[in-house]
């Protein structure tokens, strides 16, 4: 759409699982054409991942976690082991003004599409090279994911609950999205960076990288002190309530962060001034985090009371910070999401009717984004072939037959 | 020369979310000014980690960390001449990044209606708990906020907890849903940013936190919205890979997934991985359970270095559940100068972490550390706005900065 910010831009993508698609996903809501080039002969893992009822794994054009990374896109095949193939995506490049990829080693080198060759075609390319661990250096090969990056990089030693084991950061995979965000937030710096000056350029992005910059307070705390952290779930190094507490129904939930004298005396009075509070050990702020332990079980018998909306509603209008822990069905139906519209509805053509997570990111203005589904495997062939590069109806019915757009 | 050379930000927000915007965007070149309220400045400063935990306002390790490239000032927008000078500022700037809730704004007259008459190019980037619009526009929040609204408290910890009403649903460690949102926030501004030349107009960013870490869950949502899944912290329901094996001294995480044969090769490929249900990926999936007590069996005898020894000769996705130590000695981010070391005029030299990303023409660099409080203000104030010495003399006596 013309009036969007990236309008004019086009990537060729080959981001692939989690953090690459997730990248092209922001700058493709932001008005890039992004045009995934895909492959029957290896198709994108998360293609079969999560399966809509009526559906079997193998339909790969109705995988619901592909969905959620790749609407917005368009998708070309190409089979690479086919020269042909390899001049199709060299003269789709040379169109292009990005390329991303987030390959597990150097397969766009070895095609002949490293940056070094691809900047003799398209001299101010910006080309992103996302990884785990970075493209030079003794573990540039090792292959990752995002829970195997959380155990390198500290953060599965710090997540748990206080006095127990480490655990695994959450069930999404958490770093793929600090990868994908850092690299779009490169890749525009590289274009403000182009359209000033005409100059392109290589990225090359670890998502350890990324990832240790999140845990900058942890390193710190390291080279400062020789302080290894430790694990402590809903807890802070200062304020006390912080948790999170138990509400009326089944597994419900609600999160407390109590700052200072002023938002203490706001919860005693929201939870009706019971006498508890008035113990002495309670009285201040230091007293109150070395008691958290007797503090956190008194307030969660007033919250268990309680809907998890309720308590959060009746504490922030006390000036208190409280929030609904929420599972994803919650989030469906949560007022202020809703009110903000924050999912997306499209119609795709194999699933039908899809809702599905936006971004914190929308146009301006506009109160129905209007994004199109995710992609089928190969469906802009034509269009990308066709229009864009000027190839002849024929000759595409020839090169999808000798499966070179495959 | 740095990718973002020539941008103009004002950053008005302390902490973690808003300070990382900023830093995103110096780190890379911009001219960021930081505004401070006089006398305790950014709550960063009294956060720590601070040397030998003697807390020192110049000494906060996530202060320090968060606001270096940044030049800094005080300001108390409470004056009607603070105010006004911020208003200059407005409009002197490219980009103005800000934390105030709402209403908050409003009563300080810099909310977004207000500046866009003063700079109509601005583009301001506000960061709140739930954004500028909606029931909860007002609400207050924090990082354990900010997790659990979003749901992503609610699938921590990955691999489940034996008893559900017994352990709660768990923010991520230190201040990641911060740092989410402050990224959520600074890739938001470079849209605005890159097409700012094409029109010439404003824009408000409205960023909730909410919103930035609902997003990571999308493909959770998606089961959800799609298959109608909706998962709790119940044990053993993780199935692809990314699982923790305890091992003789320590923990390992293991993504088998696709990489199962060479994970059965690293093991010596035992008998049982031979049984008929683990031969294909459906009904391996489906006795995942049993696949990891098998596992665990193998990784139970051997140390967290031998695996991780025997994960990179077999190729197969795998890491120690490492500290901080092993991180900051870490010879792949060694080899790839990812450590700086940065030498601040109080605080001394100490190693931070570096580029999350290397730029071939532009690179990440760091010109200077985090500024001292008000360490700027003769700069801005005399240099830059014109004040002469003794008007900013009076400013301070006033409490205006």
């Amino acid at each position: 759409m013309r009036n969007l910010p990236l309008h004019g831009i086009r990537i060729t993508d080959f981001g692939q699982m989690w953090a690459g698609p997730h990248l092209s996903q922001w700058l493709a809501v932001m008005g890039a054409e992004v045009i995934k080039v895909e492959t029957h002969l290896r198709i994108d893992f998360m293609r079969m991942v999560g399966t809509p009822p009526g559906f079997e794994r193998s339909d790969f054009n109705a995988g619901t976690a592909f969905a959620s990374l790749n609407f917005g896109k368009k998708s070309v095949t190409l089979n690479m082991n086919a020269p042909r193939a390899l001049e199709l995506a060299r003269d789709l490049i040379k169109i292009s003004d990005i390329v991303t990829e987030n390959f597990g080693g150097p397969i766009l080198e070895r095609w002949g599409l490293g940056y070094e060759d691809l900047k003799k075609i398209r001299p101010d390319l910006i080309m992103y090279a996302g990884s785990g661990y970075g493209r030079s250096g003794p573990h540039k090969a090792r292959p990752a994911y995002a829970e195997i990056v959380e155990a390198y990089d500290g953060s599965t030693y710090l997540n748990g609950y206080p006095g127990g084991e480490p655990a695994t950061v959450g069930v999404s995979p958490w770093t793929d999205a600090t990868q994908a965000m850092h690299g779009a937030f490169a890749i525009m710096a590289a274009l403000y960076h182009r359209n000033k000056t005409g100059e392109g350029q290589y990225i090359d992005a670890a998502m350890i990288e990324g990832s240790s910059n999140f845990l900058g307070e942890m390193v710190m705390g390291y080279t400062i002190n020789g302080d290894l952290g430790e694990r402590m779930g809903n807890r802070d190094k200062t304020m006390a309530p912080h948790g999170c507490y138990r509400c009326r129904g089944e597994d419900e939930w609600v999160a407390i962060a109590v700052s200072g004298q002023a938002e203490w005396k706001a919860l005693v009075k929201a939870m009706g001034s019971p006498a508890w509070t008035k113990k002495e050990e309670f009285s201040d702020e230091l007293s109150r985090w070395h008691h958290q332990d007797e503090l956190d079980r008194l307030v969660e018998a007033w919250t268990r009371g309680y809907t998890q909306y309720e308590v959060m509603e009746r504490l922030q209008k006390a000036g208190v910070a409280a929030g609904a822990s929420l599972n994803v069905k919650d989030l469906v139906t949560d007022p202020q999401l809703k009110e903000r519209r924050f999912f997306v509805e499209m119609d795709h053509p194999v699933i039908g009717k899809l809702t599905l997570a936006g971004l914190p990111w929308r146009p301006a203005g506009r109160k129905r984004a209007g994004y199109r589904y995710p992609p089928l495997l190969g469906e802009d062939n034509d269009y990308v072939f066709g229009k864009l590069l000027g190839i002849p109806a024929a000759e595409i019915a020839r090169l999808k037959d000798d499966k070179v757009i495959y | 020369m740095g990718a973002l050379n020539g941008l103009k930000v004002l950053e008005f927000g302390e902490f973690v979310s808003g300070p990382y915007c900023g830093k995103l965007l110096a780190d890379l070149g911009a001219e960021v000014i930081k505004v401070e309220k006089p006398g305790l400045g950014d709550r960063g400063r009294s956060w720590g980690p601070f040397p030998g935990d003697i807390p020192h306002a110049e000494k906060s390790g996530l202060f320090l960390f968060l606001n270096t490239n940044k030049s800094g000032i005080t300001l108390n927008l409470e004056s009607a001449l603070g105010l006004k000078i911020f208003h200059r500022l407005a409009a002197w700037a490219d980009v103005l990044i800000e934390d105030r809730l709402p209403r908050e704004s409003v009563r300080l007259g810099i909310d977004y209606r207000r500046l866009k008459k003063l700079n109509p190019a601005l583009i301001v980037t506000s960061i709140t708990p739930f954004g500028q619009t909606g029931p909860y526009k007002n609400y207050k929040g924090n990082d354990l906020v900010s997790s659990h609204t979003s749901s992503e408290a609610f699938g921590n910890p990955a691999e489940g907890v034996d008893d559900i009403e017994r352990y709660s649903p768990l923010k991520g460690p230190m201040h990641a849903a911060d740092f989410m949102t402050g990224l959520s926030a600074a890739v938001s501004t470079m849209s605005a940013v890159v097409s700012r030349g094409g029109n010439g107009s404003g824009r408000h960013i409205d960023i909730s936190a909410q919103e930035s870490l609902a997003s990571v869950v999308r493909q959770e949502l998606a089961f959800c919205l799609c298959e109608g899944l909706c998962p709790t912290r119940q044990k053993g329901r993780k199935r692809r890979g990314g699982i923790l094996y305890p091992c003789r001294d320590g923990y390992v995480c293991i993504w088998a997934g696709p990489h199962w044969q060479k994970l059965v090769a690293m093991m010596g490929n035992p008998d049982w991985a031979k049984a008929e249900i683990f031969q294909n990926p459906a009904t391996r999936a489906e006795h995942m359970d049993d696949f990891n007590m098998l596992v665990e069996l193998w990784t139970r005898e051997h140390t967290t270095a031998e695996i991780d020894r025997a994960g990179i000769s077999f190729d197969v996705p795998l890491s120690p559940v490492r500290t901080v130590k092993e991180l900051v000695a870490d010879a792949q981010l060694e080899y790839r100068d990812f450590f700086v070391e940065i030498d601040h005029p109080v605080a001394g030299k100490l190693k931070y972490p570096g580029a999350p990303y290397k730029l071939s023409a532009t690179p990440w660099e760091i010109q200077i550390p985090a500024p001292l409080l008000g360490e700027h203000n003769e700069k801005i104030y005399c240099g830059m706005l014109g004040y002469s010495r003794p008007d900013l003399v009076r400013m301070r006596q006033a409490g205006i900065v």
